[in-house]
């Protein structure tokens, strides 16, 4: 994968995960399993600086050409985002003991940098699965009943997103004769496009989390590991916007869907009540900015929501991290049992905070120079009404974010809590949290850091040149952040959050669900039972008169001679209870390892 | 504590649970400190005085790039974002959720 002059970041991660199961468990094995992890993001980060742009590392494989680094102005600006989130969030991790965690985590964002990198539909669905894998695998990790069934679901629902991406490009390679991964359509045709181009749309607004195929990610994401969802909430969503942006700019649906998701989350987080859910939806909800920005497709649209992309994964990994100690330390993020903490939890407050003034966006936090330039953008374009939809999804945000949360869980009128029992929270974390609260602020001060990076210059030419530092642009925010604040004033009795489940489009998939297994159940069940009769009354009788010939004949003939043949039977059977478990996350890493196992004999064969 | 937070505390790992200390730090204390009843009469004041300050500048400072023609008049951003925000969480919590509220373990997931 390597060449001289590319070093593809997914390598040292997939090789880091592979050899981290295998050392030891106590001494210095174990102080090298803790921090070996850091050495890929590290990697990861210099080479994101270092990588020139071209197209590295193609391979023939299957009498395709795979290209696995194609590195421009847009893969580099999502890969060096990725590898700075990658590095923060193994820096919140260095304690986590569960190593199997790190190596779900390692593989996850291994497969989030190989699809930003790939330049065609085969080694991008590659990657697309090992993504979907590995971040089963960090929701399974939670290890209660809860999060194992919740990682079930999410598994299933990104198959179902990995079928569709797949019939769409197995079908439209039929049609085209190729594989490679280009735009679909040239700007300006908003509904056109074959059928193939609609189900590898569909398959990426899974991942985006597009209303109304989202609700696998507020069923999840709250219920991963306190370390496992810092790293979903940046990679899944922030590689289905990449590739809709490489793929699908310009795409009149996308604009209309990001509108609707901006605000549609922007309402669910108003009304929960579990601290990680409200951030769950306000994941819906931003990259329905991303989603809309990409949808318009002007230059500067595209140009924003390739910044604010940039600006959400550090914010929101933030907001994971700081709400993930609140968690941490009290064992609840339920808003109605916390309150009364922000004097016992100081430096998560001031964190929480940083992160939340970033995606309200208030000036001086990066927010205010990701978001604005999507809106400004959309109302250049005269799209009015995309661009004050995400006017009112980020009054929106800034009520539930940026004060309902905080208010609820760490003051809520309650007095403070000295008789909370509360985990001390390691340095690692505070440090991780630190440094990408660091980046946000920094981002928010001088935006060209991240402008410089963008995937289309900011030139006269390009129409896409953009000044968020301007008084009128500072004074708008101001006017409409504070007065929204002070709707919460007035309704902060209103919005308290109480116990309960609101239901969201989950219950559909629930109920396709249950018709899906009963269609295969109840013929199943059938004819089971008539296969239990006649096992009962032919096989039963057979196997017994060949029981008892074998007795004689293992009594007469074989005992003595071949007694180690019942070790081996033995052992065999063991092998096999071993391999029918029935344990989800054993099944998941076999068929991966079959997989791996199979393609390796395909590319060694062919 | 109820079962479900037992489930969520299980969600993470790491060292043993050890209570952490029991005395807010200094900067704990000095933000208990702000929370004082006269100090929020204070603090009141102060931010109402922001939003005036911030509604007068609106006045004074119309826009003269307005993107949706009804932006251009003076003001208009303080009462977006006010009945926004109030509407929406009107909406939400006295509207919506009542008709999608259900019990937390109506799925039989917890």
């Amino acid at each position: 994968m390597a060449t001289s002059e590319f070093l593809h970041p997914s390598l040292a991660f997939i090789i880091v995960a592979l050899i981290l199961p295998g050392l030891p468990r106590a001494g210095a094995g174990r102080r090298l399993a803790r921090y070996l992890p850091l050495l890929p993001p590290a990697l990861a980060v210099y080479a994101a600086f270092a990588n020139v742009p071209g197209t590295y590392a193609t391979v023939h494989w299957l009498g395709q050409t795979l290209t696995l680094g194609r590195l421009d102005a847009m893969s580099g600006l999502f890969i060096q985002v990725f590898a700075i989130m990658s590095l923060a969030g193994i820096i919140f991790a260095l304690h986590v003991e569960d190593r199997w965690q790190q190596v779900a985590a390692l593989f996850y964002v291994a497969g989030a940098m190989g699809c930003v990198l790939a330049g065609d539909f085969i080694s991008l669905f590659l990657f697309w699965e090992i993504m979907a894998v590995g971040s089963t695998f960090l929701v399974l990790a939670g290890r209660s009943r809860e999060s194992v069934l919740a990682g079930f679901r999410y598994f299933l629902f990104h198959v179902l997103g990995g079928l569709f991406l797949l019939a769409g490009l197995v079908w439209r390679y039929k049609a085209t004769q190729s594989f490679a991964f280009e735009a679909a359509l040239p700007f300006g045709q908003p509904w056109g496009g074959a059928p193939y181009d609609w189900l590898i749309l569909l398959g990426f607004c899974v991942n985006a989390a597009v209303v109304p195929l989202h609700a696998w990610l507020p069923d999840a994401y709250p219920r991963g590991t306190v370390t496992g969802s810092v790293f979903m909430c940046a990679f899944t969503t922030k590689t289905a916007v990449y590739v809709l942006m490489r793929g699908f700019y310009g795409w009149e649906v996308l604009a209309v869907a990001g509108t609707v998701m901006a605000v549609y989350g922007v309402l669910y987080a108003s009304m929960e009540n579990n601290a990680r859910r409200i951030l769950a939806y306000h994941i819906v909800s931003q990259v329905g900015y991303m989603v809309a920005g990409i949808g318009v497709g002007a230059a500067m649209t595209i140009n924003g929501a390739a910044a604010h992309a940039y600006a959400h994964i550090l914010y929101k990994g933030l907001l994971f991290m700081s709400v993930g100690a609140v968690l941490f330390s009290t064992g609840t993020a339920r808003l109605d049992e916390l309150g009364g903490l922000a004097g016992r939890l100081p430096w998560v407050m001031v964190l929480y905070m940083v992160a939340a003034l970033s995606i309200s966006g208030l000036p001086v936090f990066n927010g205010f120079i990701s978001k604005t330039m999507t809106i400004a953008g959309a109302a250049q374009e005269h799209r009015t009404w995309i661009a004050l939809g995400l006017e009112v999804a980020a009054v929106g945000t800034f009520v539930s974010v940026g004060l309902k949360l905080p208010y609820f869980a760490f003051w809520g009128g309650k007095p403070l809590d000295m008789k909370r029992e509360l985990r001390p929270i390691p340095a690692n974390m505070y440090a991780g949290m630190a440094l990408l609260a660091g980046l946000c602020v920094a981002q928010g001060l001088y935006p060209d850091l991240l402008y410089r990076c963008l995937p289309i210059p900011m030139t006269e030419a390009n129409h896409n040149l953009y000044q968020p530092w301007t008084a009128w642009n500072v004074l708008q925010a101001l006017m409409l952040l504070g007065f929204a604040g002070l709707a919460f004033y007035f309704m902060r009795g209103v919005i308290r959050p109480h116990a309960g489940l609101n239901l969201d489009f989950d219950w559909f998939y629930r109920l396709a669900g249950r018709g899906l297994l009963a269609l295969i159940c109840r013929p199943a069940a059938w004819f089971d039972s008539i296969w239990g009769n006649v096992y009962r009354s032919l096989g039963l009788a057979g196997l017994k008169l060949f029981a008892a010939f074998t007795v004689f004949f293992d009594k007469s003939v074989i005992d003595g001679v071949v007694d180690n043949s019942a070790c081996g039977v033995r052992g065999l059977g063991r092998l096999g209870a071993v391999l029918q478990s029935g344990r989800l996350q054993q099944y998941l890493a076999m068929m991966v390892t079959f997989i791996v196992v199979i393609l390796a004999l395909i590319w060694y064969l062919g | 504590m109820s079962e479900h937070d037992i489930s969520e505390a299980g969600a993470f790992s790491g060292p043993a649970v050890k209570p952490g200390p029991r005395s807010p730090g200094a900067f704990g204390a000095w933000l208990e400190e702000r929370r004082r009843p006269e100090e929020r009469r204070f603090w009141r004041l102060f931010f109402f005085g922001l939003l005036g300050l911030v509604l007068l500048l609106s006045l004074l400072a119309p826009n003269h790039h307005p993107h949706f023609v009804v932006d251009a008049y003076p003001a208009f951003w303080p009462v977006f974002g006010l009945g926004v925000g109030l509407l929406m969480v009107f909406f939400v919590k006295k509207i919506v959720q009542p008709l999608i509220k259900r019990p937390e373990d109506y799925y039989g997931d917890l």
